[in-house]
């Protein structure tokens, strides 16, 4: 056997120049973004780029889709990343004319891409050839019209009825000689996290097949965060997107993507300041899917469930404190933070401390009460299982993909705040199970108290008069004219990405959510086929999904 | 068994009161209805059936609205119902009102009358189960020779009334869970009576009287205090057995699956509203109770317990109550089995242990007689 191994093409670092030799002549052109070059090519060699980044360049994690339309062309833009170095990025700039909005589906490269394009179809209209399910994902079927496109009549109300909507109750809608049975799992249901609907066909009690039904709390938070102002306008609604417990950590996504687009540095005490409340917010968030994951493995408002609320309710009057708000945090500022901790400081940093103290206490209470239990154990062992190779493909981040052994974290991989210079591990499970999820948040939420710890220390120390918590920024901020971000953090749920174009307004000219949950969802397919409906509901509830930020 | 052999089991088993009177005779000769021949010997049975039965239905009331929100609060650290009354103990007229006031909702396509008949046969065959239990104080309606047999049976007509449940409601999750209440019920229901079969070996009869009494021995003697000859402390392996299967059984924690909440929403009591809904809660709380008797009757000396033969009752209902408290206590710290690995513990493990612990008895029992 030959021991050199020839390196795989992710772990081989990519410069912009053998980009360039890859794609050659297909590129038509250069659109190069703030962090990663990108390239223009014909909406015909889409497959065909993309398939020669993932396989010859590495590029494995589609990390998004932005579709936009101008005056004069539609625009899809694949931001594309490696799942061992995400700050290798590439855009692939896909522009198709106005009056034939088609291009090539990407689904055959990236599995992910299959909803990515259901969305940018139902939002902006853009057709994608060959898409093997082109139906729209987060509107209603009979929805009338593309709602970021140009043309829409934003003011004209549509009135979509159930009748002409597909009919929820309906009987059938498979082949009646069959031997299946078809089963709506919600809307209304009590273990699915919020209004979503599964289409189930079973075959007794085995799971056949399930489409995720998505959309009902469709908001079009784009199209908010565009009708904002950059500086204060847009920064109370990524609290509403994942709207449990994680604001911190969405306001960051915003905070640092605009950071980026506006040149904002930000000092250094308000990034610890931020740390410190992204890592509560971990906290809570983390308890919140632990108590709901034992609420539909348990089958009942149980011990587990309250003893996680009654621990998160600690981290909520943290939180309380800090930021003056207990869900809708809206703390963060471009540029910093509203404001210092609160006084008492000593106060504050101790009763946070108290919080840490007590934790590793609670921590062997669920471990005694949940993961140590047997019929625990039979029940998430072996079930839900979502490969490593899958979860790639279907873009999965977070808690998910790290329970599949795909070691990714943002914090590490692509640093911001004040991660880079504090202790901490990145906890990956290979069970590819259940179990191996729950581990993982159980273990993440030990890791997050870690870093709280660190920069309690830091902020105990702070000299008084260097406690910087916001930079001096502009009340009005206009970003030059048709510069693009794309930045991610990693949010509770995994990478939680915003796309920013600035049209040289103090308004964005297009704003793209990248949410966790609506790509961990939809590996829920993959996981759930051949399993027991009890594991459908267990599946779903381990990939801790809040609909909310699965439909924006 | 002919009658004389019963008599001679019985003076092997153990001292018995031959003769002491059953509840309606009592009352036919404390009211003076034994003179009006056949027709107040009825009246007497009906008022002894209706005393037991509302005994029954006010512990239910006491259980549902009440002690099992305070039980699960205990075990959760809330604090539950406070505001009504004492301890918020009138919670259970409000709730009372509440629910009989609702509006009965029954779906378009329900298959009538079983959809109506389902409820009714929940509850009712449970509280047919109480007609021969003893429970002390002289408080038993019947005691025929087939004791056990016949409340083996009367509780597995529940199993009836939650298929009819199922089917009639017109609805998936029902059905799903109608189904899961059959597999389950004959899953459990042979490791159930094969269990109680080893406690007859013991007895040498089917009768409860006799069951209860053959327990009054003294297992052990350590001077003050006397450990009597409880089956559950003569054979603690089938009392463990006879626990898991009976919770089994009556579908509780962990073995819940015909409901399962957050699974098949409530299973096949999804469409179940008002009144109906009450009768199908009131015969499941009944069906606990029912177990708890017969595991209290058969293995913990019945209404056996420290004191005056009087208190009999008392402890009786004690003990229903501690099984009672054991469901709540699974209900809140244990996980639900899956349907699947729930038939196979029934099938490939509770039926062999039983059948094991059946021939383990015999021979014991044969080795020692």
């Amino acid at each position: 056997m030959s021991t050199e191994i020839e390196p795989r093409p992710q772990d081989v670092d990519v410069t912009e120049d053998e980009l360039e030799a890859l794609i050659g002549d297909r590129a038509i052109g250069r659109d190069d973004h703030l962090n990663a070059p990108g390239f223009v090519i014909n909406p015909d060699d889409v497959q065909d780029v993309l398939f020669d980044l993932r396989d010859e360049a590495g590029f494995d994690h589609l990390s998004c889709l932005t579709a936009q339309q101008y005056q004069d062309r539609y625009e899809s833009i694949y931001h594309l990343k490696k799942y061992v170095d995400p700050t290798q990025e590439v855009s692939i700039v896909v522009p198709t004319t106005l009056d034939q909005p088609v291009s090539q589906s990407a689904e055959p490269v990236f599995r992910t891409a299959d909803w990515h394009e259901r969305e940018a179809f139902d939002l902006v209209g853009i057709d994608y050839e060959g898409h093997p399910d082109p139906r729209r994902i987060l509107l209603p079927e009979t929805w009338q019209g593309h709602p970021l496109s140009n043309d829409y009549d934003q003011t004209k109300p549509q009135l979509v009825t159930l009748s002409e909507h597909e009919n929820p109750i309906q009987p059938d809608h498979v082949d009646s000689e069959s031997d299946t049975m078809f089963l709506n799992v919600g809307p209304h249901h009590p273990a699915t996290h919020g209004v979503l609907h599964i289409k189930a066909v079973l075959d007794g009690e085995t799971v056949l097949d399930v489409d995720p039904d998505v959309g009902y709390l469709h908001r079009c938070e784009e199209q908010m965060c565009q009708q904002g102002t950059y500086r204060h306008q847009i920064m109370p609604y990524p609290d509403r997107w994942d709207y449990v417990s994680s604001g911190l950590l969405n306001e960051w996504a915003y905070a640092r993507t605009a950071e980026d687009l506006a040149d904002i540095e930000v000092p250094e005490y308000a990034q610890v300041i931020r740390t410190m409340g992204a890592e509560l917010c971990r906290i809570a968030s983390h308890m919140l899917a632990l108590g709901t994951f034992a609420l539909d493995v348990y089958g009942d408002f149980t011990a587990v469930f309250q003893y996680a609320f009654r621990d998160r309710e600690v981290v909520q009057d943290i939180l309380e404190d800090l930021t003056g708000q207990r869900l809708m945090f809206n703390y963060f500022r471009l540029g910093g933070v509203a404001w210092d901790l609160p006084e008492p400081r000593e106060e504050f940093i101790a009763q946070t401390r108290d919080f840490l103290d007590e934790l590793p206490a609670k921590v062997d209470e669920y471990n005694d009460l949940i993961t140590s239990n047997e019929i625990f154990q039979i029940r998430c062992v072996d079930t839900g299982i979502l490969e490593p190779e899958v979860a790639k493909e279907y873009g999965c981040t977070g808690p998910v993909a790290r329970g599949s052994g795909v070691d990714i974290d943002l914090r590490r991989d692509d640093p911001y705040g004040y991660y880079e210079n504090l202790e901490w591990d990145v906890v990956t499970e290979d069970g590819c199970d259940n179990y191996s999820r729950v581990l993982v948040r159980m273990q993440e939420v030990e890791e997050s108290a870690k870093i709280i710890e660190q920069c309690l220390d830091l902020l105990e120390e702070w000299p008084e008069d260097e406690r910087e918590v916001q930079a001096n920024v502009p009340r009005t901020l206009k970003p030059d004219a048709d510069t693009e971000v794309y930045r991610a953090v990693e949010g509770a749920k995994g990478e939680l990405g915003i796309y920013i174009r600035s049209d040289g307004t103090d308004k964005p000219g297009r704003f793209k959510i990248r949410s966790p949950c609506f790509h961990n969802l939809s590996a829920l397919e993959q996981m759930v086929q051949g399993e027991y409906i009890p594991d459908l509901i267990a599946s779903l509830g381990s990939l801790d999904i809040v609909l909310g930020e699965v439909d924006r | 068994m002919s009658r004389g052999e019963t008599a001679e089991s019985l003076q092997i088993a153990g001292p018995l009161q031959v003769g002491e009177p059953l509840l309606p005779e009592r009352i036919s000769d404390i009211t003076g209805l034994g003179e009006f021949g056949v027709a107040g010997e009825l009246t007497a049975a009906f008022l002894a059936a209706f005393l037991v039965g509302n005994l029954m239905l006010a512990m239910t009331g006491v259980a549902g609205p009440w002690a099992k929100r305070k039980i699960t609060a205990a075990f959760t650290d809330r604090i539950a119902v406070n505001r009504a009354g004492p301890a918020g103990l009138f919670i259970i007229v409000a709730d009372a009102v509440r629910l009989l006031s609702k509006e009965n909702i029954i779906p378009e396509d329900a298959d009538r009358p079983a959809y109506d008949l389902a409820p009714i046969v929940v509850a009712s065959s449970a509280m047919l189960g109480f007609a021969v239990i003893p429970m002390g104080s002289g408080v038993q309606l019947a005691d025929p020779e087939v004791g056990l047999v016949f409340v083996f049976a009367v509780a597995g007509i529940a199993s009836l009334g939650l298929v009819m449940a199922g089917y009639a409601s017109a609805n998936k999750y029902s059905m799903l869970g109608g189904l899961r209440a059959v597999a389950q019920n004959v899953a459990y229901e042979i490791p159930l009576v094969v269990t109680g079969m080893s406690v007859v070996i013991f007895a040498g009869s089917l009768q409860m009287s006799t069951i209860v009494d053959a327990q009054t021995q003294t297992l052990l003697d350590l001077g003050i205090v006397s450990i009597p000859a409880w089956y559950a402390l003569v054979n603690p392996f089938a009392f463990v057995l006879f626990l898991v299967a009976n919770f089994a059984e009556v579908g509780r924690n962990p073995f819940d699956t015909p409901e399962a909440p957050t699974e098949i929403v409530a299973g096949y009591q999804t469409e179940y509203s008002s009144v109906y809904f009450v009768l199908i809660y009131l015969g499941e709380f009944l069906h606990i109770f029912l177990g708890g008797a017969i595991i209290a009757t058969i293995f913990l000396g019945g209404p056996a317990g420290p004191g005056p033969e009087q208190l009999g009752i008392v402890w009786f209902l004690i003990k229903i109550w501690g099984v009672f408290m054991l469901t709540q206590w699974l209900r809140s710290a244990v996980p639900r089995v899956r349907i699947d690995q729930l038939i196979e513990i029934g099938w490939k493990g509770l039926l062999v242990l039983s059948f094991a612990n059946l021939v383990l008895t015999a021979v014991i029992v044969g080795l020692i007689a």
